[in-house]
């Protein structure tokens, strides 16, 4: 049914194009609608398009690469303006770059980064958040809260990873220690070597409550995600640890975490703007088509948020 | 059951040639690696592992480092109970993990609150607000339900379709998995209700694992079900000619390894305070590694939950002695393998000097 629909918008869309000459039609190929990151990044890219007085027609790949090439190639036999892609596989975009750049068509890559990213061509850019801002924010924000509560003169803690072959884990890890290590923030040192808790809160839970049965004080754990962060709330409340003395920070801004930042008991998430990256997913296609000069990684912005700005954070990602 | 596995009936027994129960020996091995772990911990972490060192406080033990340990395996300890009758009568049960995972989703659909913990109103639960704030036990009868039946249909394939266990509960694991996805596309179940909440707090799932760990041992030991189950494990088809309704007890075998995996599911949605389509994930195999090490043989016929929850403390003891030495993750993963191996190899070298006894 789904399918159908897409299909008739598609040539109706096109019909339509044929009416009026300044109406851009963009043709949205999505790795899969059933994802709700993607879904929030998509419907971004679709109404800041229909707000500037353009269209939209939007396909799924249903996680196919596959069929994510057809429908690439379906967009270009029709066609439309400019095609922006969410790809199933980074790894496998070569073939819809090189259609699209033959077809004089510009492409712009979202959210994922098409491998090498030198196959992008003067038509074509890569539009996303930069992982390396995200536990650089995080951690930075926790060491000034550290400094503020007067703590500057030494402070320990933990920090939890991510699942070690992850690259996110990886980088915001790096990031964090390349923080503890800035002359501002080195007060920060870690009370034990940094461990895995695999992306997951019941990991989190158990390693923390262990770290607190060797008694050792502490004042601040970060986690690479929400999940483990909450893991660690979920552990030091049911410790009867006061909330107040330690400073907590994860990434993500996940419902429950605003939920428990609202609350008093997360300290510190990063926000990664959907929305922001579809708007300029289509402000890129634009400029091509205008004959501007774009950058070929185009970086939105992560966004920090602290209890001061939870409330408006909350049901976005 | 292992003085009569000789063919003899019981025939040949000798009170003096009556050997130690299998239990024993991993019950020594747990004890040489706490001790282990207390010697390297003096040696050079410059703190005791068992004993609390902390001013201020006035116990004899570190009970919070006792608590975590049994704490930590409670969860897959309650899987490991079903996975070990499964082991026992000659099968395996790859599916248990992602059983957690489907009964969780499952369960916690039916325990959301219009309210959360800090007093935020629930905007978008999963079934509708007709379906909020219900009474605790519509959620855990849901969810031991489902584990129930995926463990049932486990047990019709094996045993009436005649596909090995390893087949049915492999499609089982990646099927259960598919469900736990479908359920809310991969978004997470948050908005717990407080009386949910509690199943999981504290030391409740120890409580938990203890009472079914008590009601499987019972169960094994001193019930027609236990001995028929040793005895398809030893030799299935003696079984099936000593009139055992061999098929029927399979069904029931796999359906309370199901009914395990949901009921560790509940404690650990509860004690996590969310539902993910993701929990569970690899559960199975740590809950045979706790069968294995606490001497259950894969060749069926033999094993005991008193094992299996040394199997379980090991474990734990393991996770929390690498914390305490200021490990890292790497090094636990590494021992927890060499750790299975040895236990197996002890095992056999074990079995070959009684068979030359005897």
């Amino acid at each position: 049914m789904k399918k159908t629909l897409l299909a008739a918008s598609l040539a109706s869309a096109l019909f339509a194009q044929a009416h009026a000459a300044d109406t851009l039609t963009f043709g949205y190929a999505a790795y899969l609608f059933d994802d709700k990151f993607s879904t929030i990044l998509r419907n971004g890219a679709e109404a800041y398009a229909e707000s500037l007085g353009h269209e939209m027609i939007q396909v799924d790949a249903n996680n196919d690469q596959g069929r994510q090439i057809d429908q690439v190639n379906n967009f270009i036999a029709n066609g439309v303006d400019a095609v922006i892609i969410q790809s199933v596989d980074s790894s496998a975009a070569q073939p819809m770059t090189k259609a699209l750049a033959d077809a004089g068509i510009p492409a712009i890559y979202v959210n994922r980064k098409p491998i090498p990213i030198q196959q992008l061509g003067s038509m074509a850019a890569y539009v996303a958040s930069n992982e390396i801002e995200s536990g650089t924010l995080q951690t930075f924000a926790m060491c000034n809260q550290l400094r503020a509560e007067g703590k500057a003169g030494g402070a320990r803690g933990y920090l939890l990873m991510g699942q070690l072959t992850s690259e996110a884990a990886i980088q915001r890890t790096a990031d964090a220690e390349q923080v503890m290590g800035l002359d501002m923030c080195n007060f920060m040192t870690l009370v034990a070597p940094k461990t895995t808790g695999q992306w997951q809160r019941t990991k989190a839970q158990d390693i923390m409550t262990n770290w607190l049965s060797t008694g050792e004080p502490f004042d601040f754990v970060i986690a690479n995600n929400d999940e483990m962060a909450m893991g660690v709330v979920q552990a030091l409340k049911s410790a009867g640890i006061d909330m107040d003395t330690v400073v907590i920070g994860g990434v993500d801004a996940t419902d429950d975490a605003i939920a428990a930042m609202k609350g008093g008991d997360l300290d510190v998430t990063v926000f990664q703007n959907a929305a922001a990256q579809g708007e300029g997913a289509v402000n890129a296609a634009i400029k091509l088509l205008n004959g501007e000069k774009v950058d070929r990684e185009v970086y939105v912005p992560f966004e920090l948020v602290v209890p001061s700005n939870a409330d408006q954070y909350a049901n976005r990602n | 059951m292992a003085g009569l596995a000789h063919g003899l009936g019981g025939l040949k027994y000798d009170p003096k040639k009556r050997h130690r129960p299998p239990e024993l020996n991993v019950f020594v091995a747990f004890v040489v690696i706490v001790l282990l772990f207390e010697i390297l911990g003096r040696l050079f972490v410059g703190d005791s592992f068992l004993f609390n060192t902390r001013d201020g406080i006035d116990t004899l033990f570190n009970e919070a480092r006792l608590r975590i340990i049994i704490l930590q395996v409670a969860i897959i300890g309650i899987i490991a109970l079903g996975v070990t009758q499964v082991i026992i009568a000659g099968g395996i049960d790859l599916s248990s993990g992602s059983i957690v995972g489907a009964a969780a989703m499952v369960g916690t659909m039916f325990a959301q609150s219009s309210i959360n913990q800090y007093g935020m109103e629930n905007t978008a639960p999963v079934l509708g607000i007709a379906f909020l704030d219900l009474p605790v036990i519509v959620a855990i009868v849901a969810a031991l339900a489902a584990g129930l039946l995926a463990g049932v249909i486990n047990g019709l394939l094996i045993a009436y379709g005649k596909i090995p266990p390893f087949i049915v509960t492999l499609g089982m694991m990646l099927f259960a998995r598919g469900v736990a996805n479908w359920t809310t596309k991969g978004k997470p179940i948050s908005y717990l209700q407080e009386d949910y909440a509690a199943i999981g707090a504290g030391m409740t799932p120890v409580f938990i694992f203890l009472g079914a760990a008590l009601v499987m041992h019972l169960l094994l030991k001193y019930t027609r079900y236990g001995k028929h189950t040793y005895a398809i494990g030893s030799n299935e088809q003696a079984a099936r000619m000593s009139g055992i309704d061999v098929d029927r007890l399979k069904v029931l075998i796999y359906a309370i390894a199901g009914f395990l995996s949901a009921l560790a599911a509940i404690v650990l949605s509860s004690k996590a305070l969310t539902g993910q389509s993701g929990m569970g994930v690899m559960y199975e195999l740590d809950a045979i590694a706790m069968a294995v090490i606490g001497g259950t043989s894969l060749a069926g016929g033999r094993g005991s939950v008193l094992g299996t929850c040394i199997g379980a403390l090991i474990f734990g003891v393991i996770i929390s002695g690498f914390t305490f030495m200021k490990l890292d993750a790497f090094y636990q993963e590494m021992a927890k393998g060499a750790i299975i191996v040895a236990a197996v190899l002890l095992d056999q070298w074990r079995a070959r000097q009684q068979a030359a006894r005897n």
